[in-house]
């Protein structure tokens, strides 16, 4: 769970530029960059898993059919646990569970950002005053113990109440961000030709500011999404989501339970941990590729296998 | 450049050096039991899941783990674990009077409390008619049958009963430790002191206590001479199961009374001389509420009992440290001298599904199309369950009777509650079906029957029920738990016990499925004497008194 | 000093959003949770005036209404009256957290001392030399490494130096039977012993992010004209990696520095559950897993106050340190 890569908030170099024109340029810039190709790679490989496990993953992940203990062979990919159930099953349903707490907890995050920052920066005045006061205050008290105090006081939660309450707590740090490009954006030309022509300013934001800060929505979203998929796991590793769901984190926390690390089941721990990273590597690379598309600067220097012309 | 990396490598250098010296020096770690007895060391490892508060009153049940069988002691010691079998302690007989309504004790000549002061009966008085004056310190709640304590002389103490109780010896003599008069007398408010130098005529004297660990020394003045063999005693206070078992699994304790995941892998193959026993003491049982009109038909419940796979119950969820539980309610092999033969053979062979399917029918209910048992009034066969979370055994082994009963056509629905929900809800019977255990423990079958079965222990569903939390009600049980309580006679006891059976195997108030035990680890590397299942000579955790001091008194360094 | 006042006013103001925000959580949620706990500390024999301490603190029988007890609640927090352990009763929570901060502290100040000193120095050198194999490694490795959950490379370190290895010990933050705490060399021995491994956990997890962060804003330093103009004089090019870049590199980090705090946090209390290390994260699971709502309302005002003083410092040092804003008052 470290900092965002970004240390310096991106501006979209490019003016004006369509929706369309932007998805397609983000497009492009995945096929060409590596960083960028790897981590798409990966996510879709965790996407089609959770879509369908059945293909993967013969067994249930739930019923305690076998004999437990079993170290890993070619019936039990990874062995089975102290239950007596396939670990290899567990590993692949518990995908589903990750990633739909990321995704929407990704988008629902990445939304009430959006509409926060841009509201601050276009309403102004007091309106912006309070919301900035709001998110800076957000921002600045400790995320994780917060969720562990509202964990504790709802008894540790269903999936719901999880992506609930990482949602109203993580937007504060994107809604910055945005909020200051979309600072920059307010006053260019097009924009004030909007303003002229009369149109409202719901109008203005929605149809001409919003689509120019697709890239940095996107790439918050990728930040959001590791975020949930590191918090989520935290959380129902240490007992405080809900330990009957089939989840990595609730894995994890069925095998500290059992002390499976002394107990001779190394793999009930590492192997759904190991996912955990693999996914959060997905989103960081992407973010990462997304963060040189927007700076150039930052892009690797490809050494010219040319030699230098006289 | 060049610096940052040297300096890079001095650093992380410096830190290994740090590291693995220190290492190498603790790793030698445990000092247990040398040979000579002015250093043998005996290490406890028994996780309370909080740090020591430093207080030694044995009356309060906040600090009477760390007091009682150390530092105080009881009149007599009574085997729960061999049927009763009694060892004289502060009290060097006993005798009940006509009718069994008084007891009388003589009490120990020779005998010091540690400052020096001698023990005599009127210490013994002192002490239960202290518990009669603040009744918080009554923990058995002797004095609910008790009328006087009197001491006469310096060596006898006579009880007078207000109503006959013979089973409550075993709280009168045995779990009830005496403190000095000369002491407790000038005390202000005994019920919430916290005594932090404790003074009584135990083995051990408290030598040192910090938030972490208490340290406990030999007491030379023990009225046993010779006795304690291990001179000292650490009890470190661990906050979580995995430090504690850790200590056990590197040689650092030698006594724990832990539950440990996969033992024979965390700590049996790390060396010959590790240990376990676990004991059975006490039903784990799936508990209907007798009040809920569609458990209240027995023959649901038959069906309930029949449908649960005990063994699979036991291996899974509870990897096969607690042994599968019988409908006669008798912990075996404990207490196997008191099975009623006849009675469980009347019940079967335990795990029939097909007999479940009968008697569901023959109560009217037939399959309906999801799968769960309906009768005629469209009744369905489905129910919650409540369930104490943190117990990841008791979680997991409700999975396996939420399979189990899915075959037969009924549906459960497991609730994992907090402690304090849970208990909330037990107590005032806002469940339909519950997985419990008791808390009482006692040297006999009957103690724990009773506490299901003696309808003064329920209460109307809203009000919190003793430990008749399934409500179970029935005059002629109760005549017999009366009768019990009114004899000595063994084979008066026994026979009243085969009834109790016989109640269990056709009313089924509720249905046990696995034994819980008690956890109990021990090493042998430099310590003999522990008690052990072909020689069951006291209860042996830690926190089991008094039989703990049973246990300090046998152990010796090899 | 005006920057001073703002940052002093902006500190008290989230303080007491945390406090609210405190007050309220256990009054919202539904099913007054704190009932429960008010039975059990009946049934432990609390007197009437801890009793009353909690339901101020809690909202139970709110004979008061609410803007009532939200000052009493005020009253309460800000005179240290934080109540009475449920967990270790009858002890009072402020003597229950003073052992566990010292371990945190220890724990989490050498480690990120440590990694802002390693990180800083690696991000400079990786972006000094662009397109080096240093600058080449890195930030994908780092990039990976900030995803991995804390948990697991704690979970990774038990299991290959702790168990298989048997080189440290993986559980506690010393001896406590053999050695006990003081100013002697073997102490200090022991708790540097079982130090190692959950420092390095967090070390491992949070270096990636200095050292990313660094390089991001040297680069961007790097390409500004006064440092072209410095190479153009012909200084040497250490002289300016260190005094030109990285000074001027080092600010905007110092501002990450404070962000990062809310993760060293998390990463804190993840890594001393899994080593049962005997710090204040600790203390806060357990007080969770035991429903001592005191304690654990302290404990988290305890971690949201720490963290606000160190972004206090940094800001207040950035200040200091920033002769554009020096020149500006």
């Amino acid at each position: 769970m470290a900092m965002p890569v970004a240390g310096v908030p991106t501006e979209s170099p490019a003016a004006h530029v369509p929706a369309g024109h932007a998805l397609a340029r983000i497009g492009r810039a995945i096929r060409s960059n590596r960083k960028a190709a790897t981590g798409t790679i990966l996510l879709l490989i965790f996407v089609l898993i959770a879509l369908f496990p059945w293909v993967i993953a013969r067994d249930s992940p739930t019923t305690d059919a076998y004999q437990p203990h079993l170290g890993a062979s070619a019936t039990h990919l990874l062995g089975t646990n102290a239950y007596g159930q396939d670990l290899f099953a567990q590993v692949v349903w518990g995908t589903r569970n990750v990633l739909i707490i990321s995704v929407v907890v990704g988008l629902a995050t990445t939304g009430v950002a959006v509409l926060i920052g841009v509201a601050a920066a276009y309403l102004g005045g007091v309106w912006d005053g309070t919301l900035s006061v709001l998110t800076d205050v957000l921002l600045v008290i400790p995320l994780f113990p917060l969720l562990i105090v509202i964990a504790a006081y709802a008894h540790g939660g269903t999936t719901l109440v999880l992506i609930a309450a990482i949602t109203l707590t993580s937007w504060s740090y994107t809604a910055r961000q945005l909020r200051s490009q979309a600072l920059t954006l307010r006053n260019r030309d097009y924009l004030e030709a909007a303003r002229v022509r009369g149109e409202r300013r719901l109008y203005i934001i929605v149809v001409e500011v919003i689509p120019t800060m697709t890239s940095l929505i996107v790439a918050s979203f990728l930040t959001n999404a590791l975020y949930a998929v590191l918090l989520s796991s935290s959380l129902q590793f240490i007992g405080l989501g809900d330990p009957n769901t089939v989840s990595w984190g609730t894995t994890l926390y069925w095998a500290e339970n059992n002390a499976a690390l002394q107990t001779g089941e190394p793999l009930w721990a590492i192997a759904p941990g190991a996912c955990i990273a693999l996914l959060g590597a997905a989103f960081a690379l992407l973010n990462y590729a997304f963060d040189e598309i927007g700076n150039p600067a930052l892009r690797p220097v490809r050494r010219s296998k040319r030699v230098r012309s006289a | 450049m060049r610096r940052l990396t040297r300096y890079g490598v001095i650093l992380t250098a410096g830190l290994l050096a740090a590291g693995c010296s220190a290492g190498s020096g603790s790793s030698s770690g445990s000092t247990s039991g040398k040979t000579s007895t002015n250093n043998s060391v005996l290490t406890i490892s028994n996780e309370n899941g909080a740090l020591w508060s430093c207080g030694f009153n044995p009356l309060n049940s906040s600090y009477n783990l760390l007091s009682v069988g150390f530092i105080y002691e009881p009149l007599v010691y009574v085997n729960p674990l061999q049927n009763g079998k009694t060892v004289p302690m502060l009290a060097s007989s006993w005798s009940w009077g006509a009718g069994n309504k008084s007891l009388t004790f003589t009490i120990r000549s020779g005998v010091k409390w540690s400052d020096g002061t001698p023990l005599t009966a009127a210490d013994v008085a002192f002490t239960f008619n202290l518990m009669k004056k603040y009744p918080t310190l009554d923990l058995t709640g002797v004095w609910s049958v008790l009328s006087s304590v009197t001491a006469t002389g310096t060596s006898t103490v006579t009880m007078d009963f207000s109503s006959v109780a013979v089973p409550y010896f075993y709280y009168i003599a045995d779990q009830t430790p005496i403190v000095p008069q000369h002491i407790w007398s000038t005390i202000a408010n005994p019920a919430t002191a916290t005594i932090s130098k404790p003074v009584g005529s135990g083995p051990y004297l408290m030598s040192k206590c910090s938030p972490s660990n208490i340290t406990y020394t030999a007491n030379p003045h023990y009225w046993q001479p010779g006795l304690p063999k291990i001179h000292t005693l650490q009890y470190p206070a661990f906050t979580s199961n995995n430090t504690a078992n850790d200590t056990l699994a590197n040689g650092q304790a030698q006594w724990g009374a832990q539950y440990i995941p996969d033992i024979a892998a965390f700590y049996t193959s790390k060396n010959t001389n590790f240990h376990y026993w676990f004991p059975p003491i006490l039903n784990v049982a799936m508990v209907p509420n007798l009040t809920n009109p569609l458990l209240s038909n027995v023959k649901v419940r038959e069906a309930i009992s029949y449908a649960i796979n005990r063994q699979q119950v036991s291996t899974i969820g509870e990897s096969g440290y607690e042994p599968p539980a019988n409908q006669a309610g008798i912990v075996t092999p404990t207490f196997t001298s008191s099975l009623n033969s006849s009675a469980l053979a009347s019940w079967g062979n335990g795990f029939n599904v097909a007999k479940a399917k009968t008697l569901l029918e023959s109560a009217g209910y037939h399959p309906g199309s999801d799968g769960i048992m309906t009768n005629a009034s469209g009744q369905k066969l489905q129910f919650t369950v409540i369930n104490i979370g943190d117990y990841s055994d008791w979680v997991a082994s409700m999975q396996v009777i939420q399979q189990d009963l899915k075959a037969v056509g009924i549906s459960i629905t497991p609730s994992n509650l907090s402690n304090t929900d849970y208990q909330a809800d037990l107590f005032n019977g806002h469940y339909q079906l519950a997985y419990v255990e008791q808390y009482t423990f006692g040297p006999g079958p009957y103690y724990e029957l009773n506490n299901w079965l003696n309808s003064a222990d329920a209460a109307p569903v809203g009000k919190q029920a003793a430990s008749d939390y399934e409500r179970y009600s029935n005059p002629a049980t109760d005549k017999l738990l009366d009768e019990y309580s009114t004899t000595t006679s063994a084979a008066m006891q026994q026979s009243i016990l085969n009834q109790l059976q016989q109640v269990m195997v056709s009313q089924v108030p509720f249905i046990p499925v696995v034994e819980g035990v008690d956890w109990y680890q021990y090493d042998t590397t430099s310590i003999t004497g522990w008690p052990t299942s072909s020689n069951p000579y006291a209860q042996p955790p830690v926190w089991a008194f008094p039989d703990n001091e049973q246990v300090l008194l046998h152990l010796a360094p090899k | 000093m005006r920057y001073a006042l703002r940052r002093l006013g902006f500190f008290v103001l989230t303080l007491w959003a945390a406090l609210t925000l405190n007050f309220l959580l256990p009054r919202l949620m539904p099913g007054n949770p704190a009932l429960a706990m008010m039975t059990k500390f009946h049934s432990a024999g609390a007197n009437p005036q801890t009793l009353r301490a909690l339901e101020t603190l809690f909202g139970v029988n709110n004979q008061q209404g609410l803007i009532a007890q939200y000052f009493g609640y005020l009253h309460q927090m800000l005179t240290g009256n934080f109540g009475t352990s449920l967990s270790q009763f009858p002890a009072s929570v402020t003597s229950v957290i003073g052992s566990a901060i010292w371990w945190t502290l220890g724990l989490v100040g050498v480690t990120t001392v440590l990694a802002f000193i390693l990180g800083t120095g690696l991000g400079i050198v990786s972006a000094w030399r662009r397109g080096g194999k240093l600058d080449s490694v890195l930030p994908p490795v780092f990039v990976i490494t900030s995803a991995i959950p804390y948990f697991w490379v704690a979970m990774v370190l038990v299991l290959v130096f702790g168990i298989t290895l048997h080189w440290f010990p993986s559980q506690g933050g010393y001896y406590v039977t053999t050695d006990s705490p003081g100013l002697n060399l073997t102490f200090f021995q022991d708790v540097v012993n079982h130090a190692f491994l959950p420092a390095m956990a967090l070390l491992i997890t949070t270096i990636g992010t200095w050292i990313l962060t660094m390089r991001n804003t040297m680069i961007t330093t790097l390409a500004e004209d006064y440092v072209r103009m410095a190479r153009a004089k012909g200084l040497p090019g250490w002289r300016i990696m260190l005094d030109y870049a990285a000074r001027n590199a080092m600010l905007p980090n110092l501002v990450g520095f404070a962000m990062s705090l809310g993760f060293v946090v998390s990463g804190a209390i993840l890594v001393e559950y899994v080593f049962n290390y005997p710090g204040v994260g600790y203390m806060l699971l357990q007080a969770v897993d035991g429903e001592d709502y005191p304690l654990m309302q302290a404990l988290f005002l305890l971690i949201t106050v720490a963290v606000l003083v160190a972004i206090l410092a940094a800001d207040i040092l950035t200040a200091l340190l920033d002769p554009r804003t020096r020149a500006a008052r």
